[in-house]
């Protein structure tokens, strides 16, 4: 594989730019981990992303089984590359009441990016989108707002000022 | 063609994502960039057990032809869009849609080789 160069935010950046309101869950109806993936598949069918969730929630669960993808403090960025989706796309979902999803620090996620891609050999986009994610996110501020954010716009306005902060 | 559906092809497909999953671990670079943005990624003996589970699942012919090719393409079984290969971009001919050419449960592009799936 080719060496991948992660670039800085642009002045569109990539997640906005990936941002769906059919992806888009204001508020997962899941409590634990397993069904919180389903739910967030299930917005990839909703989304013509897929029409196969199971076999893209196995992508997805090999992709967990390998180390949670719960990075702590509250957020969780599941991902998987999977032969049935037909193109790049991030579910953004938000749980005010927290998932067990794992994390490092033992505390309960709130707020989920899944990313999906379908294998590719030179993809540097996804590996970026996830660099800009949990740069998105570093700011304890931006963080809570995103929580807050129960509408799509809301959540595009944040993300967008997040990536110039 | 013969009908090719996603149900014969499933265990095919899955191992694809296993294959691209262990090619990304093995890659020092990719491996490590995870790591640096703070994911655990453990557990590659894990992969290639389930990888010989689902290799167990695959007809021998298709599994023959798929890792042949896999040393060619990174990417070998590719979704038909429309009436073209999502490999290699190159229009099917119609009477390939219509064959029933030795009863096989999969196709092949004529141009480039790759196992076609239908959405």
């Amino acid at each position: 594989m080719s060496p991948v160069t992660i670039a800085p935010p642009r002045s569109t950046p990539l997640l906005w730019q990936h941002l769906q309101q059919a992806l888009f869950i204001s508020e997962l109806k899941s409590k634990r981990k397993s069904s919180a993936l389903e739910e967030m598949v299930s917005a990839l069918v909703t989304a013509e992303v897929t029409r196969h969730p199971d076999g893209v929630l196995d992508a997805v669960r090999r992709r967990e089984a390998l180390g949670s993808t719960g990075l702590g403090k509250g957020i969780a960025v599941p991902h998987a590359r999977s032969t049935l989706v037909t193109e790049r796309a991030i579910v953004v979902a938000r749980s005010p009441k927290g998932i067990d999803f794992e994390s490092p620090d033992g505390l309960p996620s709130h707020l989920f990016f899944m990313i999906v891609a379908p294998p590719l050999e030179r993809d540097p986009v996804y590996l970026n989108l996830l660099a800009e994610i949990v740069r998105s996110v570093r700011l304890a501020k931006t963080r809570q707002r995103l929580l807050d954010a129960t509408n799509f716009a809301a959540l595009r306005r944040i993300l967008h000022e997040a990536a110039h902060e | 063609m013969s009908e090719t559906t996603y149900e014969g092809l499933d265990a095919l497909v899955q191992l694809q994502d296993v294959d691209c999953l262990i090619k990304e671990l093995k890659d020092p670079e990719m491996a490590s960039h995870e790591v640096k943005l703070g994911f655990s990624v453990e557990g590659i003996s894990g992969l290639e057990r389930t990888r010989e589970r689902l290799a167990s699942q695959v007809d021998g012919r298709l599994l023959q032809t798929y890792e042949r090719m896999s040393r060619r393409f990174f990417r070998v079984i590719v979704p038909i869009a429309g009436r073209v290969c999502s490999g290699c971009r190159i229009s099917l001919p119609t009477s390939s849609f219509n064959r029933n050419s030795d009863g096989a449960s999969y196709d092949l592009c004529e141009n480039c080789g790759r196992i076609l799936y239908r959405r």
